[in-house]
């Protein structure tokens, strides 16, 4: 490595001040650098949707992003999810709707979606089938036909909701130190994803869809 | 079947079981168990071939042609030598000096490994660029300088069959031609008579389009030498590690017990990883030379445009009937492209897989079918994607056919189907091309899904909307298939000679829990579950008290893997077959604890309890079994509890179901909307409804990527220009509707426990009723045929040759008088 840059990111609520070349993929830098291995790649062109992460709180494909453009920013993968509030010290609930519901197979697509569900739940706690569909669908599933994985994230909605009302009947928006309601969202028009005509952002966010001209792919 | 009945003779109820059990509240067969395997998939602890991370791992990027057809003059490594962190670069000649340099396909061609002399098609492997991490790599490939001749390419299977042609496979002494392979089945002769003296015949050219079954996960190697022990493991997304083995140790001339197959958690197969690809072999050669762990992990374009392709069958299918619907003969002729090797991926003597059980579902005395194959420059293959062995091409080809007959009598095309099924009685059936179908009730699982689909009513809808021009007109689709799945026996299906068994081995523990070992490998279908509800259904003990282990060849039991719905109708058995292994060992062991002789204790399936005949109170559990076995064995057997069983199946199992598709057309757009898709499938018995259902979504949502979305093409210079998910597009979830589904029971009768493969039916079964309900949609005007994928633009030409298509210019300058000039059009 001969050119590298000292960044910060803040996985899962662990400060983490690592060496990379600026042309590294974020994705690389999460699987590789800090070996957390549960982000996947499936295409390379941002399609798949297996490396969705969330940063500050939005869903991202982390390999249309390089991980110096994610510098100082928070980020959440599938392996903080028990650390949730709402998880309670066991399964977060899009994770158990997923083993009740047989929201998975082979697996590999499963980060990718916990986190496309959990940035839809985060904003709409109460989402129709019609939402919950839009909002997985940059993520491919080759293996569910993605019917099960629509019931997981109904699931997990009616979970949280429980959950909110043992703890006193407030909505669990988020409650995640990653998303934070003074941490940057992505429509206060400092987001960028780096990549020209593409903000690897949620399809969920009309806000967002308008500041990127609309288009998503 | 009398070898059958032998077999299981040490079972007291060794035939099949009727749907009757429930699990008995310890997660055997036919409760929906939460899948085992989930836990680690949903905390992000899965462990694929990309997760894997060794100290002083190496990575291998692979220098591939753009270029479809040239030949290679010169290959420079120097500068891609010089960069910092580079170590070594590969080209044919290095492979050479192991004897590497080529590799046989599945279908005993000869492929290779890295370019010899000539690119066969683009995004073959030319070089091997080995470096200290995956972007030092690529850095080093870019600067590989290939020099090449580039020579003219043919990518089309007739066009390169023509006498100026260019020839591709010059490596083949005295090839003249791009011919690859003929074969036929049936009887021409008796064929030609039928069409003859039929009252009515029809016809109709259809092409299954090159598909590619394009897991989530790519494929990849971990090849890890240990000079230590002088052994080699490859880590590696396999669906078949234990003939991977052999062919490892084929190939390298490594001793088999030096090698070592491991596939890890595996993204998703369909087909796509039953070949060896030169990855692999490149990733496992570097590091045996380099003694250095070498990954290898493919991009997303590197799989589509170089791993192995499914289907590309270009069809004439033809039907002979009486005026009343009664079919005679069915005849086929097809066009096969293998591209640039033949490395079809099927049993060796099947060259065109099970594609001659084309008749399908119906009685039809007298078939024939021929083939043509076909070398085009484009990437090798012919795998059986989510399907066994060509059974897809059959069954859409039979089921589109029986739609184009229903028309051209303007017959119901339920009604024509119920004319000619196979009877419930006729079992085992013996078909015009040879197979022996087990079992099957076709009409119960028609009539369940037409009552599930409101047929009628849809029908009704349908002419309200022709009688009345509705912009959007409706179609219904039929498809009442028959799979074979479950290969072999191993005396007819063989992959590389060797016999198609699988196998189980069971070691209950001294405190009652059991691990069990499969020769054959899950990639999404919950194998871990599903076989341990098999021996806990077998053994009276709970599905928490068993593991299931498979995917390493050092500690599993030889199998050949899974594909072709196999892993149910043959692993499966040899769990249940070796389970009662165990069973009547237990029964020693429950006469010693229990002081009485061993031909009285009885194993009662409601209980999970051996007792005393007569005396249910005396009685013992496994647990207490596994406990003697190893604390208190009696001295008529050995110590332990342990039994292994290599199962080779008398038969293939026939799963059957019936799908019906209603959509919407549009008939100024020429989208298709689903309205309603209900699918009754039968498996015989069922294990885990829950991931029988699982499995049934899936497929069906592959088949809608089939009928709707999915294509790789290619252009005339050879370029794939399909070839990343920017271009083949799967399905997402806007697009796949909910399915209802539903089922019937009709059990194999020669399967121990009366199940047969399912997660294949749906991708098999699915795209003929897509396509004949849109069709259906139009067939009233005379449409009798639309193309894979049915795209809008495909539809739209079709209803505009129907006349049925509205204009939509008229529609389009409404809007623009509605709209303010500036907004551009999206979806």
């Amino acid at each position: 490595m001969t050119n590298t840059r000292e960044i910060t990111l803040t996985v899962n609520g662990t400060e983490h001040t690592i060496d990379v070349e600026p042309r590294q993929l974020l994705v690389h830098a999460i699987r590789e650098e800090l070996d957390m291995t549960g982000t996947h790649i499936g295409c390379d062109t941002g399609n798949c949707g297996a490396c969705t992460v969330l940063k500050d709180g939005e869903p991202i494909k982390s390999c249309l992003m390089f991980a110096t453009q994610a510098d100082g920013s928070e980020l959440m993968t599938v392996e903080g999810m028990e650390d949730l509030p709402e998880a309670r010290g066991d399964l977060h609930p899009l994770q158990e709707g997923f083993r009740e519901e047989h929201g998975l197979q082979c697996g590999y697509c499963t980060p990718g979606m916990l986190m496309s569900g959990k940035a839809l739940l985060d904003e709409n706690p109460d989402p129709s089938e019609e939402e919950i569909r839009e909002a997985i669908s940059g993520n491919l599933c080759r293996c569910t036909g993605y019917q099960n994985i629509v019931r997981s994230i109904e699931y997990a909605a009616e979970e949280l909701e429980e959950v909110a009302a043992a703890d006193g009947g407030t909505t669990v928006a988020s409650g995640t130190d990653t998303s934070s309601a003074d941490a940057p969202s992505a429509f206060d028009s400092e987001f960028d994803c780096g990549v020209e005509n593409c903000c690897g952002g949620p399809t969920t966010d009309r806000n967002h869809d308008a500041d990127t001209g609309g288009e998503h792919k | 079947m009398s070898s059958d009945s032998e077999r299981f003779a040490e079972a007291e109820d060794g035939g099949p079981q009727p749907e009757k059990h429930c699990g008995h509240g310890r997660g055997g067969m036919g409760e929906d168990v939460k899948r085992k395997e989930d836990q680690r998939f949903i905390t992000g602890r899965g462990n694929y071939v990309d997760d894997i991370k060794k100290p002083d791992m190496l990575h291998c990027e692979i220098v591939r042609s753009p270029h479809a057809h040239a030949r290679i003059e010169n290959i420079d490594k120097s500068r891609a030598l010089d960069v910092d962190g580079v170590v070594a670069v590969l080209t044919a000649d290095d492979l050479r000096e192991y004897d590497l340099a080529t590799m046989p396909t599945l279908m005993a061609d000869t492929q290779d490994v890295l370019v010899n002399d000539k690119v066969k098609f683009q995004s073959q492997e030319v070089a091997a660029v080995i470096a200290t991490d995956r972007y030092t790599a690529k850095d080093g490939a870019q600067k590989v300088v290939v020099d090449y001749d580039v020579l003219e390419p043919v990518v089309d299977a007739e066009a390169s069959l023509e006498d100026d042609a260019p020839l591709i496979r010059d490596d083949i002494e005295d090839k003249e031609d791009n011919h690859c392979l003929d074969w036929e089945t049936g009887d021409e002769e008796a064929t030609a008579e039928a069409f003859e003296e039929a009252d009515v015949t029809v016809t109709e050219d259809m092409l299954y389009q090159r598909l590619h079954p394009a897991p989530i996960e790519t494929c990849g190697a971990v090849g890890d030498y240990d000079p230590g022990k002088d052994k080699l493991t490859v880590h590696m997304t396999s669906q078949a590690p234990h003939i991977h083995r052999t062919l490892f140790a084929q190939v390298s001339g490594i001793p088999e017990h030096k090698i070592r197959i491991v596939s890890p958690d595996v993204g998703g197969g369909f087909g796509n990883k039953v070949p060896i690809y030169p990855g692999y072999v490149v990733a496992a050669a570097a590091s045996y030379v380099l003694e250095q762990p070498v990954k290898w992990v493919e991009e997303r374009s590197e799989n589509i445009q170089s791993t192995g392709f499914a289907r590309d069958y270009d069809m004439t299918g033809e039907l002979a009937a009486t005026d009343d619907g009664e079919i005679l003969a069915v005849r086929t002729d097809v066009l096969a492209d293998h591209g640039a090797y033949n490395a079809v991926a099927q049993p060796s003597k099947f060259p065109a897989g099970f594609f001659n059980i084309f008749t399908g579902s119906y009685d039809i005395d007298t078939a024939y079918g021929s083939l043509t194959a076909a070398y085009t420059n484009t990437a090798p293959g012919g795998v059986a994607y989510r399907c066994s062995f060509r059974v897809t091409e059959a069954v859409y080809l039979i089921e589109r056919m029986v739609k184009v007959l229903a028309d051209e009598l303007g017959m119901d095309p339920a009604e024509i189907r119920r004319k000619n099924f196979i009877q419930p009685e006729q079992f085992p059936y013996e078909s015009s091309t040879g197979w022996n179908y087990d079992s099957g009730d076709y009409e119960g699982a028609l009539d369940k899904a037409l009552e599930m689909a409101d047929y009628d009513h849809y029908r009704e809808e349908q002419q309200r909307r022709i009688d009345e021009d509705a912009d959007k007109l409706l179609g219904i689709g039929i498809s009442s298939f028959t799979e074979v799945v479950g290969a072999g026996p191993g005396k007819t299906c063989d992959i590389a000679g060797v016999e198609m068994f699988d196998s189980a081995e069971i070691r209950v523990h001294p405190t009652g829990n059991a691990t069990v070992r499969v020769g054959v490998q899950t990639q999404g279908q919950g194998h871990e579950t599903t076989f341990a509800q098999i021996v806990a259904e077998e053994l009276g003990m709970d599905v928490e008290d068993i593991t299931v282990e498979h995917g390493d060849t050092d500690t599993d039991p030889y199998g050949l893997g899974t594909y072709g719905s196999r892993s149910t109708p043959v692993a499966g058995a040899a769990a249940a077959v070796a389970s009662r292994k165990v069973r009547e060992k237990a029964k020693a062991i429950a006469a010693n604890e229990l002081e009485a002789a061993e031909e009285d204790i009885t194993w009662d399936r409601e209980s999970g309890e051996f007792h005393v005949a007569g005396a249910p109170d005396r009685s013992v559990t496994i647990t207490e079994i596994a406990a003697g076995a190893y604390m208190n064995h009696p001295s008529s057997e050995e110590p332990g509890l342990e039994a292994v069983n290599y199962y080779d199946p008398p038969e293939m199992t026939y799963p059957f179901g019936s799908y019906i598709v209603i959509v919407e057309v549009d008939r100024e757009t020429g989208e298709v909307e689903f309205e309603k898709f209900v699918a009754v499938d039968d498996c015989g018995n069922r294990i885990n409804p829950m991931i029988i259902e699982g499995q049934i979504h899936g497929g069906l949502a592959q088949g809608i990527g089939t009928a709707m979305l999915e294509h790789v093409t290619f252009d005339d210079n050879g370029n794939v220009t399909g070839g990343d998910f920017m271009n083949y597009l799967l399905p997402t979830s806007m697009e796949i509707p909910n399915f209802e589904t539903g089922h019937t029971v009709t059990p194999s009768p020669h399967h121990p426990i009366g199940a047969k493969g399912v997660g294949e039916s749906p991708t098999v079964g699915s795209p003929p009723a897509i396509v004949n309900a849109v069709v259906d949609a139009m067939s009233h005007a005379g449409i009798t045929h639309v193309e894979m994928p049915m795209t809008p633009d495909t539809v739209w030409a079709k209803l505009d040759e129907a006349g049925l298509a509205t204009d939509p210019a008229d529609s389009i300058s409404l809007e623009f008088e509605d709209q303010s000039s500036d907004t551009t059009a999206d979806d």
